[in-house]
């Protein structure tokens, strides 16, 4: 009995679920116009620093093994949490790109397709890059390679200032700007 | 009323069978068939199924062993109908988006391979409600079939839902239906195969199967006869930045 429990309560939990993506599935489709406000921006350099190789050697040398690990561990928090915003802009620039797709202009249709693509790509490597530094907070002198995320959200970058000069002449770098 | 070969017990048995029929019948005419070929497949074989299982019941010269048999004939058909249905649901969601297609390929594979190992395991534990194997058997593999549907259809949300993909709204009515039809079904057989219910719990445990099979046989006619609603476009009023700073760094990243 104790196995259809967990079965029973394994399946409610799963129904909530699925209702839940539908719900939230119906009002995304109402309420897309206050998307773009809601990306964070994120300083680069501070990120590039981060997972830079060269400053985990740095420190390597310069600190005690006791404190290097307690270093890296504050720094893979922080690159983390970078990681994690990058992440969330990926997936409304996801949205604000497919709400795009629908344009008549072929251009604008061909960079939103561009920006949707780069975008899912930025998201799998920041899901992947999360994944592995949970992981490495576990083995702080492992080195870490978060690269990928860095090039995709440059990528990104380029895809979201093409889309934003498509979409409006005027304001050619608004999108860009607020990565 | 809720008695096991009454009125309303007859009608939620037959009606979604007939329905789904319909609705096949629908789907092709509306020239949907080539794009959903595996869904056309499945409303009208797991139906045609059903509905001899059905008169398998009914009938008195069918034994009940062969009753038994015919069930797990459309068991198994209408099992495999439904896996290779997600999949062609999973292969149209995935197929306009190349940068996850191939993760999403990956992950399945792998999930679906450790939800079988899981439902196995599972199923070896269960200790079985009945004496006649082909009872029990049916029992477990209807417990281990929806498990794995269940699994399948909630990665596939948890997946769009993750990259916030687009679906197409058919594709998302039929998963929507299946998710609904597996969460029930899965938690009526695990109590039935796990359980031991009495007769009575079991007529009830039936009626509620039947009936949540018709509701996701009517979610899907919505989801194929009710349009979406068309949302005005409104342009996106993007936030006030340090556009000075980022334009300088962005031309540099895209210069390299």
């Amino acid at each position: 009995m104790t196995l259809a429990i967990v079965l029973v309560v394994a399946a409610a939990v799963a129904l909530v679920l699925i209702l839940g993506v539908t719900v939230s599935r119906s009002l995304q489709t109402s309420g897309d116009s206050s998307l773009a406000r809601t990306i964070e921006p994120i300083d680069v350099e501070a990120f590039r620093n981060l997972v830079d190789p060269a400053e985990d050697h740095y420190l390597r040398r310069r600190l005690s093994a006791s404190q290097f690990r307690v270093v890296q561990r504050e720094r893979l928090r922080a690159t983390a949490a970078y990681i994690r915003v990058a992440g969330r802009n990926a997936t409304v620039l996801v949205a604000i790109g497919q709400a795009a797709l629908s344009a008549s202009d072929p251009h604008t249709v061909e960079a939103a397709r561009q920006l949707v693509d780069n975008a899912l790509l930025l998201r799998r490597n920041a899901t992947l890059a999360l994944l592995k530094i949970y992981v490495v907070l576990a083995w702080p002198n492992s080195g870490l390679a978060a690269a990928p995320v860095l090039s995709g959200y440059e990528r990104l970058n380029g895809s979201a200032m093409l889309l934003g000069r498509l979409q409006n002449p005027a304001v050619p770098v608004r999108i860009a700007a607020t990565l | 009323m809720l008695q096991a070969h009454s009125l309303l017990w007859n009608y939620l048995w037959v009606a979604p069978n007939i329905l789904l029929i319909a609705l096949g019948f629908l789907f092709w005419k509306r020239g949907l068939a080539r794009r959903f070929p595996v869904f056309l497949a499945f409303a009208i074989l797991s139906a045609a199924g059903d509905l001899a299982v059905f008169a398998a019941d009914v009938a008195p010269s069918v034994s009940a062993e062969n009753f038994w048999r015919i069930d797990w004939v459309s068991l198994l058909v209408e099992s495999l109908l439904k896996f290779v249905l997600i999949g062609e649901i999973f292969s149209r969601v995935l197929a306009p988006y190349p940068s996850v297609s191939r993760l999403g390929r990956v992950l399945i594979t792998g999930f679906g391979t450790a939800l079988v190992l899981v439902s196995s395991l599972i199923a070896a534990f269960a200790r079985g409600d009945s004496s006649m194997r082909l009872i029990a058997g049916f029992h477990l593999l209807e417990q281990t079939v929806f498990l794995i549907e269940l699994g399948l259809v909630l990665f596939l949300f948890i997946f769009t839902a993750h990259f916030r993909l687009s679906w197409d709204r058919f594709s998302f009515g039929l998963l929507l239906g299946l998710g609904i039809s597996a969460c029930v079904h899965l938690a009526t057989w695990a109590v039935v195969a796990n359980g031991a219910p009495s007769s009575l719990e079991r007529t009830y445990i039936d009626f509620l199967n039947m009936a949540t099979y018709h509701v996701c046989v009517l979610i899907w006619f919505y989801y194929l006869l009710v349009p979406q609603k068309v949302v005005e476009k409104i342009a996106v009023t993007l936030p006030e930045n340090n556009l000075a700073v980022w334009n300088r760094e962005l031309e540099r990243l895209l210069q390299q």
